[in-house]
Parts: C-alpha cells; structure tokens; sequence
C-alpha cells in the first residue's frame, strides 16, 4: 500500500514538474519545408524564426500607411519607401530614425512623391526612388537633397505614346539604372550612368502553346482582332548581385521561368539545376482558396550564391542556392507575428532577413536559428569553394534534419572532389541526384577495373583456354568414335 | 526435356515462322514451357523494378510491391488470350485457345532473355552507357510484338493484314473488358455497401 503511494506522489510530482518546464524552443507559426526528388514537399525545422515586428508608430514616426518597398544598405541602415504617407523613413542600424524624407528642394520649388513604389540606395549613399505617379525616377542624396531627376527616356525604339511609370530599381555600381515600368513587355529599361536610356534588358520570350495556336489558326479573321494579344509578362521586381548581375522576377503562371538572372548583355544565366524549376511551389491546388503557382513579387541576392523570392500569393519566401536548387520554403498568410498580409518586398540584415508587408504595414524581422545559419553557411562555404569546411557544416545539418537532401548532395560532392568516389556514390544515392552518381561511379568503375585487370584477365584467359581445349577435345573424342562406328559399319 | 524447354523455343523465337507452324502442327510446344516463360516474365519485371541500376530504376521504392507488378505482367498476358481468342473465334481463326496461350508465352522469351541480363549489366553502367540499356530493351519489346505478330497468324492461319486487323481488335476488345470489368467491379462495390448499410441500420434500430 505504501509502496503504490509512493508511485503515486512520485507520478503526480513528476506531472508538475514536466508542466514547470518551458518548452524549449519557440513555435513558429508556420510549417518550413522543401520538396525532395519525388516532389513531395518535405517538412524541415524552421531556418528562420521571427523576432518582432517593427511599425511607423513604434519608430515614433507614425503609422506607415501602405509601404510598397524597402532597401537595407551593406552597413544595415533601413529605407521604407511609405507610399501612402509619400515619404522614405531613413533608420540606422539600430533602427533609430534618422530622417524623414518627404519633401526636397527641386531647384527652388518645393517638391515630393507621388505614388512611389520602388527603392534602391547605391553603395554611394544616394537614393533612388521610383516616383510612379509622376513618371519619373528620384535621385536623392542621403541627406534628402536633391541630385537629378529622371524623366520619360527619349529614344527611337521607344513608341511615340510611351509612358514611363516606373515601379522597381535597381543600380549597378557603375551607376547604371535597371528600372521597371508599368506596361513595359520588352523588358527592363537601361539606363546608362548619365541617365541615357540603352535598351531593353532580359526581353522574355513569348510561346504560345499548342491550344493557342490551334485555336488561332482554326479563327477567323474578325476573331483574331477580337483575341488577345499574346504578349510577354511584366517583370515584377530587380535586384542586384555583387558581381554587377540583375535579378529580377515576374509574374507568369505559364512560366517556369519566373526568376532569372541576367547577365550584362541582357540574357538569362541563373542556373537551374535542382529537381523541379526555381518558381516557388510547385506543388498547388488549381482551383479555389490559396490556388495557383506563386506570384513572386520581390527577390533578395544574399551572400554565397543564395537568393530569397518573396512570393504575395501564399506569403512565403523560397530560398534557393545558385544551383538553382530550393533550399527551404517558409512564411504564411495569418495575422500572427511572422506570418503575412501583403508582403511586398524582403531584404537581408546581416545574417537576419526582413519582411515588409503592406497590409499588416508593418516590417516583421527574422533571425536564422541553428538549422537556417548551418545551411547558410554551408551553401556559403560550398559556393566559395571550400567543401571541407561545408561538409563539416553539411554533417552538423544533417543531425538536425536527416531527411535533407541537399545536403547528401553538398557532401557528396566534396567527396568527389576528394576522389573517394565510392563514398560520395552513396550520398549521390541518398540525394537522388544520378549525373553526380554517374560521374562518382565511373571513376570507381575505373579504379576498380584498374586494381582487379590481372585477376580478370588472368581468369577470361584461363576460361577461353578451357573452352578451347573442352572444343576441341570433344571434337578429338567424337572423330574416334565416328572413325569406330565407320570401321564396324 | 531440353528439348522441349530450351531448343525448340530458343529455336521458334530465331525462326519464328517455322517455329509457330512446328508448335501448332508438330505439336512441339507445351503449355507448360509457355506458363514458365510467363512466370520467368513475372520474375523478370519484379527483380528488374527492385534491382535495376540506379541510373536506370526509376521506381519509387515507397510504391515498389511485387504483387501489384502482376498488374503489367500476368493480367495483360490474361486480358491478351482472352481478347484474342474472342475476336478470332469470330473471325474464322482455326487456333484454339490453347494455343493462344503457348503463341502469347513463347512470343514473350525474348523479353526475359533480354531483359534479365540487362538488369544485371544496368547496375555496371554509366550515364551515357545507359542509353544502350533502354536500347536493349526497346529491342526486346519490338521482338516481342513481331513474334507475338507471326505467331497470331501463324496459329490462326492468317494472312498479315488480317493478322494485323485482329491484332488491333483484340487492343480494343482488352479495353472493353477491363472497361466491362471495372462496371461490373462498381457495381458490386456498391450492392455489397448497400446490404451492409442496411445491415447496419438494422442492427442500431434492434
């Protein structure tokens, strides 16, 4: 009796206990995952986590009233392009306000924004700021002072009823302008460092499918004038890598090209090497609630080949390699912290990644946990070519998520490059990736064939020998008989 | 023995024509010797879904399950003979079933001979070696067809145009059974959930 009290007390102390004791990590308020070879989405640990979220009133500036944009300089000050108020809030590192932009001295005339959607601060400080609604682009000095103003572009190949409503920036280091424009098919406008327009960048190439063209070539003629146009999509966003390359989205449905990357001649080079294409889900429902692929309206160039495609249609962000190959997807629609309304334009702090969202007008910030740092890095490492250091990180990924494929495939291609085929066969098998397995395995297919060529050809020697001689033997053997049965014949 | 199981087919799929006519009126093939290369075939499929080479299985082990392979196997080879043998009882075919069945098993050697030696040798294959893999077994497949081809006529004394008619009769005759038979599956699905729905309300209103 005793003893089953003692059990007992023992069981209701270690009841209250458990329940003493804080959960050891914090929830996030979404489910991260990617998908694997089968194309089945695979949940992971979280990579990042939300820290808190950040709005116009707790920077003391007031609300922000539908902010479209946003840009973090290299040294982390913060632009917020706050389009409903008209004005860009300029923050230093630590998120204290250093100035409000909203109005600058335009030769004498006190003049402002209208409707402006588009950010970008160059490496020199100086701001550019997409003024849709009055048709030109802002160069602004850090300070709020005015340095040039763009207009509409005068060129030949330009129609004579252009209108120039610029929506996203994007500036080289050189100073050249990569501008989107609203209702602009040809692609990204050009400008040169003097503000000349050169051209159109990463033209998108139009293919009607079979249906299309079926259907048009069965039309008649009063038809076809009544039928869509088949034009090319608008670009959605740009953003710019180190090495001076443009990145840039759009939004397509029938595209699995959505993200590209655009070399200084204007074609697309981004790689596309994983499983599946680069264009967010891939994975979705085709009619209903949540339906259709992601719409990808802003895209962030981090360190070390990665980039991070902010996607409107189920708030997510998609993480990819410069394989091409998706790394993790997190983020949702909700009104928690962390998840989205509108969100509209993603950018990196340091190690951290922050997310503006128009409806929410707020600026959520995230901070990579163990998991997200280790891929990070390891991607990190890889792309710089030092896959010892990746690997170690890779081994540590794989302890927290087993089923990570990307990792087998990071280890397995340090292996290859340190000629121990036979193992790096093994992690290509486990990554399902068979060019890499090919290419492991006829190395080891060689340096087996090289050590056992002796035995082997030494036993096929043997073999034929034998056979000859048996051949030969029985044709000995048979001739005497039949010479026998002749004779008795 | 040997004769039956190793000569006379491995002589019939080189020299198809006179092989099928030697197996019709000969009689030199054996059902048994067709029920083995068909259980051979079985074999075949299963071990080369569970053992090809990675570079050329495709497979997704979480779906591999042997008797569900039957599926691509034993019911077509079913579905076939019977199939034909329906349509060319109609169309003054002089086979009898019997023989259906030993042209159907016969014809399909080629794809055992081929393809279990391949399964093998896919697991010593490189990328680019690999296209010789899907070669082998294309190659295997249109033996099959072309001795499946002479021995319908052969058995059923045809001429090749007929031979082809019925050929194609017979596709759509499988389709209609398995059509008929999936009906007939449905319909049987939803009797038996009837009486046990009612069944069911029988025993909550007791």
């Amino acid at each position: 009796m005793s003893i089953k009290r003692a059990f007992l007390l023992a069981a209701i102390a270690a009841l209250f206990l458990s329940a003493s004791v804080p959960s050891a990590s914090a929830k996030a308020p979404y489910e991260a995952y990617t998908y694997d070879y089968y194309s089945d989405s695979v949940p992971l640990p979280a990579p990042y986590l939300p820290d808190r979220a950040v709005t116009g009133s707790s920077l003391g500036v007031g609300e922000f009233n539908q902010p479209n944009d946003m840009f973090v300089t290299e040294d982390e000050s913060v632009y917020i392009l706050d389009s409903g108020n008209a004005r860009i809030v300029s923050l230093d590192k630590d998120w204290n306000v250093l100035r409000v932009i909203q109005k600058f001295d335009n030769h004498g005339k006190e003049d402002g924004f209208a409707g402006p959607t588009g950010i970008f601060v160059s490496d020199r400080k100086e701001i550019y700021v997409a003024d849709t609604d009055h048709n030109r682009v802002v160069m602004l000095s850090n300070e709020g002072k005015l340095l040039r103003i763009f207009e509409k572009p005068q060129s030949d190949i330009l129609p004579k009823d252009f209108k120039f409503a610029p929506l996203k920036i994007a500036v080289d280091q050189a100073g050249r302008m990569f501008v989107i424009s609203r209702g602009e098919f040809e692609g990204i406008m050009q400008f040169d460092e003097k503000g000349a327009f050169m051209g159109f960048v990463g033209t998108i190439k139009v293919s009607p499918n079979l249906a299309d063209r079926l259907w048009r070539m069965l039309s008649t003629k009063a038809q076809k004038e009544q039928m869509q146009l088949f034009i090319p999509t608008e670009f959605s966003s740009v953003d710019m890598d180190k090495k001076g390359f443009v990145y840039a989205t759009t939004i397509d449905i029938n595209s699995d090209d959505t993200i590209k990357r655009l070399n200084p001649s204007g074609q697309d080079v981004i790689k596309r090497f994983g499983y599946y294409p680069n264009k967010g889900d891939i994975r979705y429902r085709r009619f209903g609630n949540n339906s259709g692929p992601s719409k990808l309206v802003d895209i962030k160039v981090l360190d070390g080949g990665l980039y991070m495609a902010l996607d409107s249609n189920r708030a997510r962000l998609f993480g990819y390699n410069d394989e091409g190959e998706l790394l993790y997807a997190f983020g949702g629609r909700g009104t928690q912290l962390g998840v989205f309304n509108t969100p509209v334009a993603v950018e990196r702090i340091g190690e951290r990644l922050a997310v503006l969202d128009r409806g929410k007008n707020n600026i959520v910030v995230f901070h990579p946990t163990r998991f997200g740092s280790l891929v990070n890095q390891a991607t990190k490492y890889h792309y710089d070519g030092d896959d010892t250091e990746a690997v170690k990180l890779w081994k540590e990924v794989l302890q927290l998520n087993t089923n990570y494929d990307i990792a087998y495939l990071g280890i397995g291609k340090s292996l290859l490059m340190e000629k121990k085929n036979k193992e790096a066969m093994a992690y290509f098998k486990l990554g399902m990736q068979r060019k890499d397995y090919s290419v492991a395995f006829k190395r080891h297919r060689r340096e087996v064939m090289k050590e056992h060529f002796g035995t082997f050809m030494t036993v096929l020697v043997v073999l034929i020998a034998g056979f000859v001689t048996f051949r030969v033997a029985r044709q000995v053997i048979r001739r005497r008989t039949g010479n026998r049965e002749a004779r008795l014949s | 023995m040997k004769q039956d199981f190793l000569k006379f087919p491995l002589h019939l799929i080189f020299h198809p024509f006179s092989g099928f006519w030697d197996m019709k009126f000969e009689r030199k093939g054996k059902l048994a010797v067709s029920l083995t290369i068909l259980a051979l075939l079985v074999l075949t499929t299963i071990l080369q879904k569970q053992f090809a080479g990675f570079l050329v299985n495709f497979v997704d082990p979480r779906m591999l399950n042997s008797l569900d392979d039957l599926q691509y196997t034993l019911l077509p080879f079913l579905l076939f003979c019977m199939a034909n043998w329906s349509i060319t009882t109609l169309m003054e075919g002089e086979g009898k079933f019997k023989e259906i069945v030993m042209t159907t098993g016969y014809a399909l050697l080629p794809i055992v001979l081929i393809n279990l030696p391949m399964t093998f040798i896919s697991r010593f294959m490189t990328q680019e070696e690999t296209a010789f893999y899907w070669l082998m077994n294309s190659a295997a497949s249109i033996w099959f067809v072309f001795l499946l081809f002479v021995g319908i006529m052969t058995v059923h004394q045809y001429s090749p145009s007929k031979a082809f008619l019925t050929l194609f009769l017979t596709v759509i005759a499988m389709a209609f059974v398995v059509f008929i038979g999936t009906l007939a599956f449905s319909l049987g699905a939803q009797i038996y959930w009837f009486i046990y729905d009612v069944y069911r309300e029988i025993i909550f209103r007791a």
